[in-house]
């Protein structure tokens, strides 16, 4: 743990007030370029410094032929360049006075026996000057927070609350339009790439003191520093949720090593104990991590394990409960007190069993208030799930039959909608318990639109909702063995 | 420990069962009754003093694999069988300086493996998992990494896929969840105590119908430091 951000390694690197920049030209197919027009594009508000050999101006702006003439010391040097010509490049930024660095460039370790004498070159050449550093072999750093997105793709969603330390080069970077489809966002990411210098616990100590971060993912192939890394995320765990994804753990990965038992000591299962020993909610998949940590930062923290289900339709009702038993979840039977309160809301069709399927509701703001009203403030319960169908087609359909003039409908409806996506995250702010949709839907539908804008995470399909609300029952079960 | 250093500086590369065992002995884990003989009316002696039936054992520094190499004969229930039994065990050893091991003899059909072993990027990190000839097909292990607490040590136990058999089991009662965590907690502190403590075996701990629990075969594997 670190007690601010400041004190952070990363701090200059999220944050940079000046950033002095090799290896983009007016060539728009270097990678250096595109990295530069990433930065340039969400409209970084701090000072920019090309560095280049030969042009006056590189992407309009004005460019420098030594890190020596600029005019400040800047926060941070961002490096696109060649292998060979890395080295000296950190060397002249540590005589210019720069502390920080995110190389880029790639042709260390990853390369093996020639590479790995190479990085200790670089890593020692940046020690002489007191200059810490990312990479290299990484993307580069995101945080839409702060207008930067340094990295190989344009950022197309907004500052978000997830933040992610990965180990995979470009992987941050790739995730930006997936987010964007469920309305979520970054807060911030560190590509951390060879790990020469910055390592993930620095990435984890960073995003747990992050306030714009409410959740942490973790892209991991392989945890360096065992002993920090456990305790750092400890600490954070206490305080903020950490998903982790983890490759290298197949069978075939790694040889096991106890004496009589070796043949059992897949380095999965280790990992698995050590994710657990470390307060940290394993996931499955990429989808999954992201599943994770969208249900853990929008939704309300969930106390325990038990779960109600409500739907207007059988079948993704039974299969949210299939897979919530799966996920560890149970479902209790509705409290005496509930049942009577949503009596008069259940149709004879219906069933208030837990799932609560409600097949049809004449009054759709029964289904969108007063229903899951009644159901959260059950006592025998943690969480509530509920299906989302409204479409927006049902709803003009409705106006029209009612007689509303043509023009007026799209207006009618869009108030609806509005009003019922308020009503329903009007339940989930009010109540102490996690209020979590699933849907068939995209965010096309504006009423699944209007209910993710507005903090109420709707996930896609029963399953993965399910899992997700498993997640955040794990989470309070890890978070109370670590208090 | 003295015996470590004596077995590093002899050049050995593990310790034998019984200085396995006291090593797990002082550091409070349950193990066998046991005494450590070097002829035949000695062991008869020790069975008396443990109580009939025993387990007689090879004991010496390089046998690893007791049931591999027919160092081990159970169930022995009076005088005359632990005679044989000592003859059959020494007749058949060529290397010189093995004794015998008498123990007493634990029964339980619950038996569990507990484990440390050094990873170069975590220290060193202890294993607990379901024991027994079905062990390797199942494969129901979980692991944390030294140090860790006595409430880590019980999530290790609900983390076992085959946690059941820890409760009342047919007829059995169910294991003390503290007493268990206390070991794994113990395993945990060998691995950061001794540094020359490679890697740790516990197999088989084994869990007996009134729920108590006896490391009944334990290896320590030393590497010099």
């Amino acid at each position: 743990m670190i007690p601010s951000l400041q004190e952070s390694p990363l701090y200059a690197m999220a944050n940079p007030a000046s950033i002095a920049f090799f290896g983009a030209s007016n060539n728009y197919g270097a990678m250096g370029t595109n990295i530069l027009q990433s930065v340039l594009s969400l409209g970084y508000a701090g000072r920019l410094y090309p560095v280049h050999p030969k042009e006056k101006r590189v992407m309009n702006l004005p460019a420098y032929g030594d890190v020596a003439d600029l005019p400040e010391v800047p926060d941070l040097a961002f490096i696109v360049l060649p292998t060979d010509i890395v080295i000296p490049t950190i060397e002249a930024c540590g005589r210019k006075g720069i502390r920080r660095a995110i190389i880029v460039s790639a042709g260390f370790n990853e390369l093996g026996e020639k590479g790995r004498a190479l990085q200790q070159e670089l890593l020692a050449a940046a020690r002489r000057h007191g200059l810490r550093f990312t990479g290299p072999n990484c993307i580069g750093v995101v945080n839409p927070h702060w207008k930067l997105n340094a990295t190989f793709l344009p950022y197309e969603g907004r500052p978000g609350f997830i933040g992610i330390a990965s180990q995979s080069g470009s992987f941050v970077t790739q995730m930006f339009n997936y987010l964007d489809r469920f309305g979520l966002g970054f807060s911030t990411g560190f590509s951390l790439g060879n790990e020469a210098d910055i390592d993930l616990v620095d990435g984890l100590a960073y995003l747990g003191a992050c306030p714009h971060t409410k959740v942490i993912a973790l892209y991991v192939e392989s945890i360096r520093r065992g002993r920090a890394f456990i305790e750092t995320a400890r600490a954070v765990a206490v305080r903020k949720p950490i998903v982790a994804f983890y490759v290298g753990g197949s069978e075939e990965g790694k040889r096991a090593c106890f004496s009589h038992t070796g043949a059992l000591a897949g380095s999965d299962r280790l990992y698995d104990g050590i994710f657990r020993q470390s307060g940290i909610i394993r996931a499955g998949s990429i989808e999954e991590m992201f599943d994770f940590c969208y249900a853990l930062g929008a939704a309300k923290a969930m106390g325990g394990n038990r779960l109600l289900i409500q739907t207007h339709s059988g079948g993704p009702g039974a299969a949210a409960a299939d897979a919530a038993g799966r996920a560890g979840l149970k479902l209790p039977k509705l409290a005496g007190e509930t049942l009577e309160k949503l009596a008069p809301y259940v149709p004879r069709t219906g069933s208030s069993a837990n799932p609560i399927d409600l097949t049809y509701t004449k009054n759709p703001l029964d289904y969108f208030y007063s229903i899951p009203d009644i159901l959260l403030h059950d006592q025998e319960t943690d969480a509530l799930l509920v299906y989302f169908l409204a479409s927006a087609g049902m709803v003009r359909r409705a106006l029209e039959g009612l007689g509303v003039q043509k023009e007026e409908v799209a207006l009618h409806a869009e108030k609806i909608i509005a009003d019922q996506c308020k009503a329903v995250a009007s339940l989930a702010e009010k109540h102490p318990k996690p209020l979590i949709g699933f849907s068939f839907l995209t965010r096309e539908n504006p009423f699944i639109r209007g209910l993710q804008d507005l903090g109420v995470p709707v996930l896609a399909g029963p399953e993965r909702a399910a899992r997700a609300l498993g997640a955040m029952a794990a989470y309070a079960s890890l978070r109370k063995k670590l208090l | 420990m003295e015996f470590i250093q004596t077995a590093l500086a002899q050049g050995r590369k593990s310790l034998s069962e019984y200085q396995s065992k006291q090593l797990l002995k002082a550091h409070g884990i349950p193990v066998t009754r046991e005494i450590l003989t070097n002829g035949v009316e000695k062991a008869v002696q020790a069975a008396v003093e443990i109580g009939y039936p025993v387990v007689l054992k090879a004991c010496g520094a390089e046998l690893m694999h007791k049931s591999e190499s027919d160092a081990l004969i159970l169930n022995l229930k009076d005088a005359a069988e632990v005679r044989a039994a000592f003859d059959q065990i020494m007749g058949r050893r060529t290397d010189t300086g093995t004794e015998i091991l008498v123990q007493e003899m634990i029964r339980g059909q619950r038996e569990l493996v507990v484990g440390m072993n050094r990873e170069p990027q975590f220290g060193p990190c202890v294993m607990l998992g379901l024991g027994g000839i079905m062990a390797e097909v199942l494969q129901d292990t979980v692991f944390r990494v030294a140090p860790f607490d006595h409430n880590e040590a019980l999530d290790m136990l609900q983390e076992l896929r085959s946690k059941a058999i820890l409760g009342p089991f047919r007829g059995q009662a169910g294991v003390q969840p503290d007493e268990l965590a206390r070991i794994l907690t113990a395993v945990g502190e060998i691995g950061l105590g001794y540094a020359a403590v490679q890697e740790l075996d516990i197999n088989p701990l084994i869990i007996d119908p009134k729920g108590r629990i006896t490391a009944v075969d334990a290896l320590v594997i030393l590497k010099s430091i």
